[in-house]
C-alpha cells in the first residue's frame, strides 16, 4: 500500500468508517500480535496488548500525522506495553545479562536439523530485550531498518548491533545445543 | 557503480542475514557490488547467514483469538452522529458552513428600520413617556390577537 492511500485510510478510519478500521485492523494486527507474544511469550498476554495497542491507536488516530509509518508507530506502542509488562514481571535489567561468547563452532552445520528448528523459539525468547525486539521487527516482520529504529526508539546504527548480538547469539546458543 | 567497503558487507552480513533483500534498500547495489567482485570473501559469513536465516523462517508463533478482531474493532472510534433536524434545516437553507456576513447586516438594518418606522408612527401622535409608548405597543398587539380569536369564535 503505498503512503497516500495509507494516509486516507487512517483518514477514514479516524472519522469512524468501518471499513478503513477493518482494513488497518486487518493488516496491522497479526505483525502487532506476533511482536508482542515474541516479548511475552504468552498468547492471553499478547493479545491483551494487541487490543491494548489498538485502544491508543483509536483513541489518537484523528491526531497521527504521517511523520512515521503507522507500523512503526502501532509498533513503538506495543512494545511500550510489552516492556511494562515485563518490567512488573521481572524486575531484573535482562540487557545486563552477560551474552554468550562465540567459541569458533561451525553453527552453519549445527543448524541445519530439526532440533535446531524446534528450539529457535526458545532461543529467540531466551535473548536479551532489546535485541529481541530488533531481531522480531527486522528479520522475523521485515520491517526496514529506519522504520524499525524508528519503533524501538534507537538509531540505525544501535539496531544494527542489537540484530548483530543478536543472530550471534543464536548460532552460539544452537551450536552448543547440537554439541551436548 | 558504487560499491561498499568490505566491512561494510561483513556488517550488513551479521546483521541483516545472507539475504540481500533484507538488506537497506540504500545500500543494496552497492554491497552486492562489492559481493559479486569478491565471493570468496564473504562464502564463509554468508553460510553461517543463511544457515540462521533458515532456522529462524522456521518459527511459529500461535494464532491470535479469532475473536481479537471484533473486539478491537468493537472499540473503534464512532462515526459522528447526524446532526438534529433543526441544524441539517439550517444547513440545507444555507449552503455555506457560515452564515454570510451580508445576510447578518441585512437582517439587522431591516429590523432597525421597521422597527423605527413603526416606532416613530405609535410614539408621536399618542405617547408622552416611554412607559407609556411600550404600554401602548403591548395593549395594541393584545387587542390585535383578540380581534382574531374572535373572527376565530364568529366562524
Amino acid at each position: 500500500m503505498s503512503a497516500g492511500s495509507e494516509v486516507e485510510q487512517i483518514r477514514l478510519a479516524a472519522a469512524g468508517d468501518r471499513a478503513a478500521q477493518a482494513a488497518l485492523v486487518h493488516r496491522h494486527m497479526p505483525v502487532i500480535f506476533r511482536v508482542s507474544y515474541r516479548m511475552l511469550q504468552d498468547r492471553a498476554e499478547a493479545e491483551d496488548v494487541t487490543q491494548e495497542t489498538f485502544l491508543r491507536v483509536w483513541k489518537k488516530l484523528a491526531d497521527w500525522e504521517p511523520r512515521a509509518s503507522f507500523s512503526s508507530w502501532a509498533c513503538t506502542i506495543a512494545l511500550n506495553l510489552s516492556r511494562d509488562r515485563l518490567r512488573k514481571k521481572k524486575p531484573l535489567l535482562m540487557d545486563e545479562l552477560p551474552e554468550q561468547m562465540d567459541h569458533g563452532q561451525k553453527p552453519d552445520e549445527a543448524l541445519a536439523s530439526d532440533q535446531a528448528i524446534a528450539r529457535i523459539e526458545e532461543q529467540i525468547a531466551g535473548l536479551p530485550e532489546r535485541q529481541r525486539e530488533a531481531l522480531s521487527l527486522c528479520a522475523l516482520e521485515g520491517m526496514g531498518n529506519k522504520e524499525a529504529a524508528e519503533a524501538m526508539g534507537v538509531t540505525v546504527h544501535a539496531l544494527e548491533g542489537l540484530l548483530g548480538r543478536a543472530r550471534r547469539s543464536l548460532r552460539v546458543s544452537l551450536s552448543a545445543e547440537r554439541d551436548q | 557503480m558504487m560499491k561498499a567497503s568490505e566491512d561494510r558487507v561483513f556488517e550488513l552480513i551479521a546483521a541483516y542475514g545472507a539475504e540481500p533483500g533484507a538488506w537497506p534498500e540504500d545500500e543494496r547495489d552497492a554491497a552486492k557490488a562489492t559481493l559479486a567482485e569478491f565471493p570468496e570473501r564473504f562464502a564463509d559469513a554468508l553460510a553461517k547467514a543463511k544457515a540462521l536465516d533458515l532456522v529462524m523462517f522456521n518459527e511459529t508463533v500461535p494464532e491470535p483469538d479469532s475473536d481479537l478482531a471484533k473486539r478491537i474493532l468493537a472499540a473503534a472510534p464512532q462515526a459522528p452522529r447526524q446532526a438534529g433536524s433543526f441544524a441539517s434545516l439550517l444547513k440545507w437553507r444555507l449552503p455555506g458552513r457560515q452564515w454570510p456576513a451580508g445576510a447578518t447586516l441585512a437582517s439587522l438594518m431591516i429590523g432597525l428600520v421597521s422597527g423605527y418606522a413603526y416606532a416613530g408612527n405609535v410614539t408621536s401622535a399618542e405617547f408622552e413617556t416611554a412607559d407609556e409608548f411600550y404600554v401602548g405597543l403591548f395593549e395594541e398587539a393584545d387587542a390585535t390577537s383578540i380581534d382574531w380569536l374572535d373572527e376565530g369564535i364568529a366562524e
